[in-house]
């Protein structure tokens, strides 16, 4: 286990009754990384998320956080370095806004009290109103609130922005970025929202089936992978390609479309087939997430 | 900052639980008066009654001539006995499992606090407002007795209150622990009441080894001795059950 990263998981499972949720999950992300989580519904994030937190327990197989392994007796100390959001973000609606905060506070030594005045005021958060009484998108913030203050090493968000208008969604990613940029955070961030991950993350995960199919820097990622089209005169042939790297081809009429890492490669074998125009182009972080997902099925 | 959040959960089943009981307790007080002008109309009746039951109700009537056997009966025997066991097991309910329900079982657990502390910390509030509740409606009467021409000895009223507390430790310690087996509030609460049941028929069978014998403080209204075996073995169990209660919690997924 390394000391760059803030999370690593080796050959991790877990199963519910007779579901698997994770089936040998092998997850790293570096420290200092804004690494977002991808994968269809039920492919295993929320559950991965409890077991890093020390809220459910391997099947089997490691998981580190922050250098601890999460049902470690150092756990409780590991778990005020970070910050987590849950997907539901439901706080004790018996409390109000300003209770809450003086209830989370002082469990944080790192407690952060001008970011805390910030975000009351950025979020425009009203202490005495009860959480009860607020809507979803100001339980969101007031849960990320909770979150960012508490000069946590690592923010563990799922799905941070779900229920939200693309405004409030704007306004959370804008503090996020605006966080991180101000300090060495780690986030760790699930989500359905492929613009937001694109939009924020520096490295992405993307798992399905509660295994990692894709996982690494996001530049690298899509500068490794290009489509690749090849117009033909006729009908496209339905000839395999065997290169290695291929990830899909699809064929439809006169076009063949190939997303490889290896497009030279793939260039060079599809030339025996006599395309009338070859055409390689960059894909976009959807593209590389549809297709992991779907090389799967 | 645990224990005020421990105290929010609980504080309106706690304070509805104190209100009603010293309310009881202060109502059985003034019925006194009542029950003394009854007391020659009941005699009449039973008098000739040779019956298996003429003899228990001229035994309760023969109690409840004086003022702290009328107490001893109504209160402690009936209502606070009851109604004690009632608000333990509603104070033992719910917990951190319990908030998955609500869906704040997430942020809880994302605290950095173990499962133990936040465990040992409600039982604690819990078992303190138990305290409260068997002390605060007994310690009543010895202030509202003069109210009928009555005294009632505040030694009288902790032993009775000290009663109540440890049954109503060891019920409030079953509900917690079921707690952490059923995920909402009712099974807890139902299961809880079950058991209480089932211990007040087995009482028929073997009344000198009840439960609620020790919870009434009939040892020390007869004899003026403490059930101190009592308090041993419910101590006990209520320990043991907390203790399952804090390694059933510690293994659960959420």
């Amino acid at each position: 286990m390394s000391d760059h990263l803030a999370i690593e998981t080796a050959d991790l499972w877990k199963r519910y009754d007779d579901v698997e949720a994770l089936r040998g999950l092998n997850l790293q992300v570096p420290t200092g990384s804004i690494c977002g989580f991808l994968g269809r519904n039920g492919a295993g994030k929320t559950t991965a998320i409890k077991v890093l937190l020390g809220m459910a327990r391997p099947t089997k197989g490691t998981a580190r956080v922050l250098g601890v392994a999460p049902n470690d007796a150092g756990a409780a100390a590991m778990r005020q370095r970070i910050g987590f959001v849950s997907d539901e973000k439901d706080l004790y609606d018996y409390m109000t806004v300003g209770e809450i905060i003086a209830f989370t506070r002082p469990l944080f030594p790192g407690w952060r009290r001008e970011l805390e005045q910030t975000y009351l005021a950025t979020f425009e958060l009203p202490p005495h109103r009860g959480i009860k009484d607020l809507s979803r998108g100001t339980r969101t913030k007031l849960a990320l609130l909770l979150a960012l203050c508490r000069g946590a090493e690592l923010l563990i968000l799922d799905e941070p922005t779900s229920g939200l208008d693309p405004a409030m969604a704007e306004d959370v990613l804008r503090a996020l970025v605006g966080h991180v940029a101000g300090q060495e955070t780690t986030i760790f961030f699930s989500s359905h929202q492929l613009s937001e991950v694109d939009q924020i993350c520096d490295h992405v995960a993307i798992v399905d089936r509660g295994r990692l199919v894709l996982g690494g820097a996001l530049d690298d990622l899509r500068g490794r992978y290009q489509r690749v089209q090849f117009v033909f005169a006729g009908e496209a042939p339905h000839a395999s390609l065997k290169t290695p790297g291929i990830v899909r081809v699809q064929r439809q009429g006169r076009v063949l479309t190939v997303l490889t890492n290896d497009s030279e490669a793939v260039i060079a074998d599809a030339r025996a087939l006599s395309p009338a125009s070859i055409d390689a182009s960059p894909v976009t972080l959807k593209d590389i997430f549809l297709e992991s997902v779907r090389t799967e099925d | 900052m645990l224990w005020h959040k421990a105290w929010l959960e609980t504080r309106w089943r706690f304070v509805t639980g104190l209100l009603i009981l010293t309310v009881m307790t202060g109502v059985s007080v003034y019925e006194y008066v009542l029950a003394l002008r009854m007391m020659p109309l009941a005699d009449s009746v039973l008098a000739g009654d040779a019956s298996p039951l003429g003899a228990v109700l001229r035994d309760a009537i023969t109690v409840q001539r004086e003022f702290r056997g009328f107490i001893w009966y109504n209160a402690f025997r009936d209502n606070l006995t009851t109604m004690g066991v009632l608000f333990a097991v509603l104070l033992g309910c719910g917990g951190v499992l319990a908030e998955g329900k609500k869906g704040t079982a997430l942020f809880t657990l994302s605290l950095p606090v173990t499962r133990r502390r936040l465990l040992g910390t409600r039982a604690g509030m819990g078992l303190a407002q138990c305290f409260v509740i068997a002390m605060i409606p007994p310690l009543t009467i010895p202030l509202l007795a003069p109210a009928v021409g009555q005294q009632f000895s505040v030694v009288d009223a902790l032993a009775h209150g000290l009663c109540l507390f440890f049954v109503g430790a060891l019920f409030y310690s079953l509900a917690a622990f079921l707690s952490t087996m059923f995920g909402d509030f009712w099974r807890p609460l139902l299961i809880a009441f079950g058991v209480a049941c089932v211990a007040a028929m087995a009482q028929f069978a073997a009344p000198e080894y009840g439960l609620f014998r020790i919870m009434n403080g009939e040892d020390y209204f007869r004899n003026g001795t403490l059930p101190w075996m009592g308090f041993v073995t419910s101590a006990v169990l209520a320990s043991a059950l907390l203790y399952g209660a804090a390694e059933t919690l510690e293994r659960r997924d959420f």
